[in-house]
């Protein structure tokens, strides 16, 4: 009887332990992430976009006057010829470059006086969005299937603005100080509001 | 021989039929959204009927059974749950009907011919912007969300925090889900309200939520002091912002949305196989500023 018991209880034992020896097994942590799809990296992609790929497309960049006077003259036209955006809709995004003198400096952004007159806005504040991401028309959106890749590239583009090129910069601005400019700008060209347009930044220096 | 010729002309003569599978048409803007597919395909020549899946999966997954069983040629879709309808995109795929997504999307890359989809996120970062610059950086807020399973209730929440968690001095208090319903949005405040009366503003994941938080603000007489921002560009919302009773919405385009949608399917069914899997579609914001510009779900013409 005692003897039955005893088969009874290694039998158990030796089922137990089959199926844990069956149900763990350990692998080499570098193995299984080799054996993951990589992850989007948004940062690099950002970074490179933003140092190498906009500089050379704000090269040709319209000074944001001519731009200016084109819309006034012709929207259709200058829509066409500058203006990109990853979305269906009717606002575009326009890389534009510029220069003039600071007229004002608020917590928002810099005003400043450009030479035909028109003074314009750039953010130093609320710098996020799209329009840094979208303006130079390099993203192309079919190589993404994943929408929140597209998001986290504008979030790292605006993030180098805000925590590298702006700090650098800011303790520069003076009012009657000469500066140098590029960006992006967001238009709807449904309700074209040229009076509002604020350029966020990619670039900005003061000539002494 | 004379009948089977007449009955394989008569067959020819058919139009082709789209189905257009709604998560709810008990919201107006889902009906605005289906109603716009449907008489889009139906003005391209195509058959058209309207399934309600009452945010229900299990409704959506006999919908979709139906739709295929009764021989449509393609599925013209607002999805209730960004998993739980996969399954029901990939029967539609294996019996050869193409599925556009609209507003909503699934989480596969591959099940869905192409998804058309506000693009929530940035929509929201602009309200984040506005947020921020409205609150002059600080208060306390609650944030009420759509249904937890719905992807467009992420990308909305996300695209606001992106902006307003970089300013300490706006502190969220609560955050609660309210399905994206009215009558839900005004009993989750009334509640919130109870354990946190000092609130300054209320950010809500859609209109519908919006109008229901407005609700319960003006019954516990602080309609005045706290603010209400929401999402959609519904035609009660327009109306609060005008009167300055709501400080802001953004504003989506359904009939884009249902009108790329319909454009799509007809494309496919003449034999064009190479589309986008994602679409955004821009979303724009309202204020007391703009208002003007824009009736409910778009632009003034």
């Amino acid at each position: 009887m005692t003897m039955r018991k005893g088969i009874r209880y290694f039998l158990w034992i030796a089922a137990i332990l089959a199926i844990t020896y069956s149900s763990v097994y350990f692998k080499k942590l570098s193995d299984v992430n080799a054996g993951t799809a990589k992850a989007f990296d948004a940062a690099r992609y950002a970074s490179n976009y933003f140092y190498k790929q906009l500089p050379a497309a704000i090269t040709k960049a319209p000074d944001v006057n001519k731009l200016i006077v084109m819309i006034k003259t012709d929207t259709v036209a200058a829509f066409k010829t500058y203006g990109h955006a990853l979305t269906i809709g009717t606002t575009r995004y326009f890389l534009v470059q510029g220069k003039g003198t600071i007229i004002n400096i608020d917590d928002d952004g810099v005003e400043v006086s450009t030479p035909s007159g028109n003074p314009v806005l750039l953010a130093t504040e609320f710098v996020y969005g799209n329009a840094l991401r979208d303006a130079s028309g390099l993203v192309d959106i079919n190589k993404f299937s994943n929408t929140m890749d597209l998001n986290n590239i504008s979030a790292e583009v605006d993030r180098i603005v805000r925590t590298k090129i702006l700090p650098a910069v800011k303790p520069q601005l003076k009012k009657g100080s000469k500066i140098i400019f590029s960006g992006a700008v967001g238009l709807n060209q449904a309700h074209l509001q040229l009076e509002d347009m604020e350029i966020t930044p990619a670039s900005l220096k003061i000539i002494p | 021989m004379l009948l089977a010729a007449c009955h394989s002309g008569h067959k020819t003569k058919q139009p082709k039929k789209i189905a257009v599978i709604v998560s709810t048409l008990n919201n107006p803007w889902f009906v605005f959204l289906a109603q716009t597919a449907a008489a889009e395909a139906k003005k391209r020549g195509y058959e058209t009927k309207i399934f309600d899946s009452q945010n229900n999966t299990a409704l959506e997954s006999d919908n979709f059974e139906n739709a295929l069983a009764s021989g449509y040629s393609a599925i013209l879709f607002n999805p209730t749950d960004a998993n739980g309808s996969v399954v029901s995109v990939t029967r539609a795929k294996a019996a050869g009907v193409p599925v556009f997504c609209m507003d909503r999307e699934i989480n596969s890359r591959t099940e869905a011919t192409a998804q058309i989809l506000s693009d929530s996120y940035s929509g929201c970062v602009e309200m984040g912007k506005y947020f921020v610059k409205t609150m002059h950086k600080k208060g306390n807020y609650v944030e009420i969300l759509g249904i937890v399973a719905d992807n467009n209730t992420w990308s909305r929440s996300k695209g606001f925090h992106s902006v307003v968690d970089d300013y300490p001095g706006l502190k969220m208090v609560a955050q609660q889900s309210a399905d994206f319903d009215r009558n839900k949005g005004l009993e989750v405040l009334e509640s919130i309200l109870q354990a946190h009366p000092d609130i300054d503003a209320v950010f809500c994941g859609n209109d519908a939520m919006a109008m229901g938080a407005y609700q319960a603000l003006a019954a516990a007489g602080k309609a005045n002091q706290v603010k209400v921002f929401g999402f959609d560009g519904a035609e009660d919302v327009i109306g609060y912002i005008k009167d300055g009773k709501i400080s802001a919405t953004a504003m989506q385009f359904p009939k884009v949305i249902a009108k790329t949608a319909a454009k799509y399917a007809d494309e496919y069914l003449k034999g064009k196989r190479d589309f986008p899997q994602k679409v955004p579609v821009a979303v724009e914001l309202v204020t007391a500023k703009n208002v003007d510009d824009y009736v409910a779900y778009g632009k003034k013409n």
